[in-house]
């Protein structure tokens, strides 16, 4: 949280978090760049170019195949949240990473003609007409500008400029990126592999994001939040006995929106769902020093109005909670970000 | 385990004691991932082909007579100690260009070529130096250079620019080079065909279109892919000439 903007608001889990994946990527193409050509000794080595080129094209994959694999698993098991914090500076090093290995095929591959090196990348191959020779480096320019577009929108203005809705859906294009990669990689190299130990970590790769988030979907689907019953405008969420001290219970409204109901020294109050930072499920973290915590980001709000604390300005809806019969219900229609709600007393 | 009991990752909080051997068991997962796919994936690159540039015979210099196919070709008349008479050298200059231009008034005429070779076989091209120092007219007579008509075939194969295919670039050939092989040949650099089975002991020709033209347009499409194609061959010194008829183009099923 941050009432100013910074370029980085640095602490000690995101230094590690950089210094982790830094010595990931640094490993892989240390061995890929070093270590290989010593055991593949081919009599006639891989130009260094294209060598270079594959090495970044494949470490930029890995990356963002990990990437892709947070977020189901976080969704999944709540222990992977800690690499969900810092991605967004995974993602930026990935984009350094995919751009370098353009960089290397463009200085290689489209260079040393009588033609400008960027127009010949657009007009080299222009087979559009069939798939085998397809020029699929149209695949991975479409690819590199998701990237950079998502890793210059990364920082926290961007998101308070466009909304996060918007901004959300600006990144969720890393999947059309992801998307594109993979053809691009299936219609470039994969054409002319003969050894196939590349195809499989491909394929492996690709198959775990597609499954990781299909088998995180089913199980929300599963046991995922249920839609409140609807009484008169008021959404019966459960009894209040279930909800713990200091945790939530999520419930659906009529809308489509989550309401999470809170409960905090034996009281009862209802909040958004939705942190005002990237939307993180507020009802799934829990409430630190009195104030409600994301699980995301940690962005925090007081429970009594949906206000972060001062200096900070951020603000959800609020919403108006009656006990009936021991059964908690909240009203449907939210109350404006920020408005202050009496809590209400669990019954003994 | 009760949610309350559940260990609360916050970030810019200390790491909770329950997080902590789960989040060092992951970092070192990531490091086994990205160390082992960094050694599988560059372990298990394929060896290109034995090609490349000479540099290490030095700068090359020879005479011969010039024949414009349309693409540049020198019939060797006088060597040297590793360029024997009688062979036919291929011409290119730097990077993605040919030397059309500098050749074309010299055609049927003799003249000296400098520079360095690219060798793949027993089949040769050379990288000339710029201007007249790569190539240049010499006085005397040019002998006449016999051209033997071989027929017309059928070959299975892939379209190629001679120069990356000579080693160039390694490797130079294949889809993922096919943006590169275009740009060569649309600069001038001769195209060449590899066969699956050689020709009169050959397997790699030079193209040309039907007639003595440029290789067609509508051979770009097909260019790294594996395909089936007619045309007539012509023997000209130790390089076979095709003359491509990109009607008979036709791609084949790997």
């Amino acid at each position: 949280m941050s009432v100013k903007y910074i370029p980085v608001q640095w602490n000690r889990s995101k230094w590690v978090y950089d210094a982790l994946m830094l010595i990931a990527v640094t490993l892989f193409l240390y061995v890929f760049l070093f270590v290989s050509p010593e055991v593949l000794s081919h009599e006639a080595p891989i130009n260094p170019q294209v060598h270079n080129a594959r090495a970044f094209g494949a470490c930029a994959f890995l990356m963002l195949t990990v990437i892709l694999c947070i977020g189901p698993l976080a969704r999944i098991d709540r222990r992977f949240l800690p690499l969900l914090y810092n991605r967004r500076h995974f993602g930026v090093m990935t984009a350094f990473v995919a751009i370098t290995h353009a960089g290397y095929i463009l200085n290689w591959y489209f260079a040393f003609s009588n033609s400008d090196k960027y127009e010949a990348l657009l007009f080299a191959n222009t087979s559009y007409g069939q798939l085998a020779g397809f020029p699929f480096e149209a695949f991975g320019i479409f690819a590199l500008i998701c990237l950079l577009i998502l890793a210059a929108t990364s920082h926290d203005f961007w998101m308070k400029f466009l909304t996060p809705p918007v901004w959300k859906r600006i990144h969720a294009s890393i999947y059309l990126a992801y998307v594109a990669v993979v053809a691009h990689v299936s219609l470039g190299i994969l054409q002319d592999q003969q050894n196939h130990v590349f195809t499989v970590i491909f394929i492996g790769g690709a198959l775990t994001v597609a499954g990781l988030h299909a088998y995180a979907a089913w199980q929300e689907d599963r046991r995922g939040d249920e839609l409140g019953a609807d009484q008169d405008g008021w959404i019966d969420i459960c009894d209040a006995s279930e909800i713990e001290e200091g945790l939530a219970k999520i419930k659906i409204l009529p809308n489509g929106e989550r309401v999470a109901v809170f409960r905090h020294e034996g009281k009862l109050n209802a909040i958004s769902n939705a942190c005002a930072h990237q939307n993180g499920p507020l009802g799934e973290g829990r409430i630190i020093d009195c104030l409600v915590t994301c699980p995301w980001h940690g962005f925090q709000y007081d429970v009594r109005n949906g206000r972060s604390p001062a200096p900070f300005t951020e603000k959800i809806p609020t919403y108006n909670l009656r006990i009936e019969n021991g059964h908690v219900q909240v009203h449907r229609d939210a109350n404006p970000p920020g408005t202050p709600v009496e809590p209400v007393e669990v019954p003994a | 385990m009760s949610r309350k009991d559940e260990p609360f990752f916050v970030g810019y909080l200390p790491l909770p004691a329950g997080l902590k051997g789960f989040t060092l068991f992951i970092s070192l997962a990531v490091f086994v991932l990205f160390f082992g796919a960094g050694l599988l994936i560059g372990a298990t690159q394929d060896a290109p082909e034995d090609t490349g540039f000479r540099f290490d015979f030095g700068r090359q210099t020879v005479t011969g007579v010039v024949e414009l196919t349309p693409y540049p070709i020198l019939r060797v008349t006088e060597g040297n100690d590793r360029i024997a008479p009688g062979k036919t050298m291929m011409l290119t200059a730097a990077g993605k260009s040919g030397v059309d231009m500098r050749a074309m008034g010299l055609e049927g005429q003799l003249a000296q070529i400098s520079g360095i070779v690219l060798e793949r076989g027993t089949i040769d091209m050379m990288q000339l130096r710029g201007g007249r120092n790569g190539i240049s007219p010499v006085e005397g007579n040019a002998p006449a250079m016999e051209i033997e008509p071989l027929g017309r075939w059928k070959l299975a194969g892939e379209i190629c620019d001679g120069k990356c295919l000579y080693g160039a670039m390694r490797p130079g050939r294949g889809l993922a080079h096919k943006a590169c092989a275009n740009l060569c040949i649309t600069g001038d650099v001769p195209p060449v065909f590899v066969s699956t089975q050689p020709v009169e002991g050959q397997e790699f020709m030079l193209i040309t279109g039907p007639e003595a033209t440029r290789m067609p347009q509508e051979a770009y499409d097909f260019v790294g892919q594996f395909v089936t194609l007619e045309g007539d061959i012509e023997r000209r010194g130790d390089l076979l000439v095709l003359q491509i008829d990109p009607a008979t183009i036709a791609l084949v099923d790997e």
